[in-house]
């Protein structure tokens, strides 16, 4: 039931926000052209494209953060002027971030209040009155969470929920989520998605940015590609095919990733894990042969995220051990690991393996400078050799870059997660441990990145993978491991590797613990 | 399509940024040129002299070398309060040692400023390890540390300065006299100057302690050992911070126990963080440092040969400070 009256635009149509002729040009480029679509009440319409593409721009623009060069934004049919941020907000649409705009050390109570007047009583906040404000915002969207609960000890999948929560008791008539499912996982995204689906139900529209095709599928009503700023086409629910989709994103048929056609797994065994046991995860146990890409799955707190910090020593074993060519090793820290020839690429690019305000150059050769020095006393770095190894692999990695002097901070998320892989190749490491490689990433660099694991396992390198969407075992892994509360529920090899499977087994353990 | 892509990206907005980024970039040299053009106007027959440069250089010899330390542990991302401290320290035990000798051999002054050196090193050390194994904040702990130095040097000393006629002529050349018409303390800074830059720039030490200072957690990731970088910086910064106050020790010709360091220390910051808006925004470095030591130089002599009042020295500081910072911030801004 909802009480707000809505008025019905001119011509009557259903139309929440209507973009018409939107352009921006920035000095040198065009980055939205002419772009026209809208977004229907109740509607969660989808917003696709490349980075690049100007998704962001066109979010922007809505949100008052640029202003549009031309081109007209409406609700309700009526045209707004959209200048501030503020503007934005009078105007009834909300943004939520990727990183939500929430403070972690606060209550949800506080958090919903964020930037607004509290009710007082005699000068003083009245708590009770904020509780209950609060508490009617979050049953109007269906969150059942504690008021009084801090925002930093609730699951992902909620964070989104309360920043939706925010928006509604905002009477936003929009609200745009810029890709709010990145750091969560599948059962926390299906969470988000039944709530979604019941505010839509009753009349909120969502326009909603992923670079997840299979969310778009389950989720949207509608979609519209962008394409290098143009308006590459808008789908309906009935027309919203998975190859049409891809040809309008990328402007070039074909799948984004067909499944390995062959693994080069190799005779003999590069790592051998024996009982490795930990806080979080114990019994694991399993041989990785030169060339073979081994997956490690499972929902959070399953232990597969923990195996993955178990094998590179970002936590500490509590028992068992580990081999590399017949070598056992400690594991107290990361620099162990490395020591014994491991790699990771870790799941948080941004946090945990990008050295922003770096160039290319030292962001790519960090982990290998040992092999450019003049001397081993001093430490003192041969420039040339460094320069000319940064090269050579950046360009075997496939970065797209001005060159290896530019700040890794101008590079897409493609780009960075190739140069952080490289890193990781100049160290002649044979392990690699790859946690979501592809998170953030456009779905062509994708690709490359399939492309790039794949050419280590041809090299013989062992592979362990792990990855918050489980489609991509299936294109990536010759096997999997499946956890559930800390142990290994089962194995899946060849076709058996699908995303129902892994989901099945994922859930069941899950049910049985 | 490969260049284009990223070339797009850059270009909006690219002409209201360049002035930004210009500023940050070359703003403190900028302002360090008008300051001399301007005094050099005001004063010309005074303050552009070779004689008056020297004597600038020898002015900021001490604050720079303290200066030069600080902004190593600053790399890593320690603070380091404890280098005033340190480097009453490192002046009074070189002359208390020395006097203690008796012992006028420049071999013996070599060793007692080598043993002196280490000693600072290892008070560092000891500041890195609590830092880094106990994880506790590095602003607190130096700060402590300071206070524990401090008052070791008054309890040792009882308060009682070491003279110079207790001091071997072979220490007090150190801080007084000089080669090739160079005073000896500007010598001493540009030596300091050029190993700590190779070593920050050319090494991978200095490139490992870069890493650290920018992104902790990935450098763990990356096999970089924090405790390691903490102990090494901090070293190095305590040693540093000895020997500014030891050379300021046999400039003066004695070792006081009390309020030689205090002086340096904020200046040391403002140096050191003028240094981090200039040429490399956001990043600390030596050159930086040295153009941040240059400027405090120019500005107090520039202005008392001016014959202006002494507290427009700190207020023309404090306010280039406060402009270095805001072109910093500004850059900051515009990346997010």
């Amino acid at each position: 039931m909802t009480s707000e009256n809505q008025p019905t635009g001119p011509g009557g149509s259903d139309d929440v926000l209507t973009i018409r002729g939107l352009t921006k040009q920035f000095p040198g480029t065009l980055a939205l052209d002419d772009v026209s679509f809208s977004v229907r009440r109740g509607e969660i319409h989808a917003l696709l494209g490349e980075n690049g593409a100007g998704k962001s721009t066109l979010i922007k623009c809505v949100c008052g953060a640029y202003t549009a060069t031309a081109g007209e934004i409406a609700i309700d049919g009526k045209p707004v002027s959209i200048a501030t941020p503020a503007d934005a907000t009078a105007a009834g649409i909300a943004v939520v971030h990727q990183h939500m705009n929430l403070v972690p050390t606060l209550s949800v109570a506080e958090n919903l209040h964020l930037g607004e007047r509290l009710p007082k009583r005699g000068g003083l906040l009245h708590w009770r009155q904020v509780h209950q404000r609060a508490r009617a915002v979050l049953d109007r969207v269906g969150v059942d969470v504690p008021t009084t609960a801090l925002v930093q000890d609730l699951r992902p999948e909620q964070h989104a929920m309360i920043s939706i929560a925010r928006a509604v008791s905002a009477d936003a008539r929009v609200i745009i989520l810029d890709e709010p499912t990145n750091a969560l996982l599948p059962h926390e995204v299906d969470r988000l998605f039944d709530q979604m689906r019941k505010l839509a139900a009753r009349g909120h529209s969502f326009l909603y940015v992923s670079h997840r095709l299979s969310e778009v599928f389950q989720i949207a009503d509608r979609a519209t590609v962008l394409r290098d700023g143009r308006h590459a086409g808008t789908f309906d629910r009935a027309d919203m095919t998975h190859s049409g989709i891809v040809e309008a994103i990328v402007g070039r048929g074909g799948a984004i990733a067909e499944r390995r056609v062959q693994s080069h797994v190799r005779p003999g065994t590069l790592m051998r894990v024996h009982d490795l046991s930990g806080q979080r995860a114990s019994g694991i146990t399993f041989d990785l042969a030169p060339g073979e890409i081994v997956g490690i799955a499972g929902l959070p707190g399953s232990g597969a995220d923990e195996t993955m910090n178990l094998l590179f020593g970002r936590n500490r074993p509590t028992g068992g051990w580990v081999e590399i060519g017949g070598q056992r090793f400690p594991l107290r820290d990361p620099a162990d690991a490395i020591a014994a020839g491991i790699a990771s690429v870790p799941k948080n690019r941004l946090a945990e393996a990008i050295f922003h305000g770096d160039s290319v150059r030292s962001n790519v050769t960090l982990t290998s400078l040992s092999n450019y020095l003049r001397e081993p006393l001093l430490r003192l770095v041969h420039r040339g050799r460094e320069d000319k190894a940064a090269q050579e692999m950046t360009q075997r990695m496939r970065v797209r870059m001005p060159g290896i002097e530019a700040s890794i901070d101008d590079l897409s998320g493609g780009n960075q997660q190739k140069v952080v892989l490289g890193r990781w190749l100049s160290t002649g490491a044979s392990v690699f441990l790859l946690n979501s490689p592809t998170a953030a990433v456009d779905v062509g660099a994708k690709k490359e990145i399939y492309d790039l694991i794949d050419d280590l396992a041809k090299d013989g390198k062992g592979i362990v993978f792990a990855s918050t969407e489980l489609e991509e075992y299936g294109l990536v892994c010759d096997r999997v491991f499946v956890f559930s509360a800390g142990r290994v529920v089962g194995e899946l090899a060849g076709t058996e590797v699908s995303e129902p499977n892994i989901m099945t087994l994922a859930a069941g353990g899950a049910i049985a613990a | 399509m490969s260049m284009t892509d990223t070339a797009k990206d850059n270009t909006p907005a690219a002409r209201r940024i360049d002035w930004i980024s210009f500023l940050s970039r070359w703003g403190t040299l900028i302002s360090l040129g008008l300051l001399i053009v301007l005094f050099t106007i005001g004063r010309p027959e005074v303050f552009m002299t070779l004689r008056n440069m020297l004597n600038i250089l020898n002015q900021v010899s001490i604050l720079g070398m303290i200066a030069f330390g600080l902004t190593i542990c600053l790399v890593v991302g320690l603070f380091d309060l404890s280098i005033g401290a340190m480097a009453t320290f490192g002046g009074y035990f070189a002359a208390r040692f020395l006097a203690e000798l008796g012992m006028e051999a420049g071999v013996v002054v070599a060793l007692v400023i080598v043993a002196v050196l280490l000693l600072s090193a290892l008070v560092g050390m000891i500041n890195g390890a609590l830092i880094s194994y106990l994880g506790i904040s590095a602003i607190v702990e130096t700060l402590a540390m300071s206070f524990v130095v401090t008052g070791a040097v008054l309890g040792v000393s009882g308060g009682r300065t070491v003279y110079a006629t207790e001091i071997p002529d072979a220490f007090t050349i150190i801080g007084q006299g000089k080669i090739a018409g160079i005073p000896n303390p500007v010598l001493i800074l540009l030596l300091l100057g050029v190993v700590l830059w190779v070593f920050l720039e050319h090494t991978q030490t200095g490139r490992n302690m870069y890493a650290l200072g920018g992104n902790r957690e990935a450098s763990r990731l990356s096999g970089i050992s924090f405790s390691r970088y903490a102990l090494i910086a901090m070293a190095i910064s305590g040693a540093c911070a000895a020997l500014g106050g030891l050379v300021a020790g046999a400039n003066l010709g004695a070792g006081r126990p009390q309020g030689v360091g205090d002086v340096y220390l904020l200046n040391a910051f403002v140096a050191v963080f003028i240094g981090a808006s200039t040429l490399k925004p956001g990043k600390f470095h030596i050159l930086g440092t040295a153009v941040g030591v240059l400027l405090i130089g120019v500005i107090n002599n520039g202005l008392s040969v001016m014959g202006v009042a002494t507290f427009w020295q700190y207020i023309v500081q404090g306010g280039i400070l406060i402009l270095a910072l805001i072109s910093a911030s500004l850059n900051a801004v515009r990346r997010v």
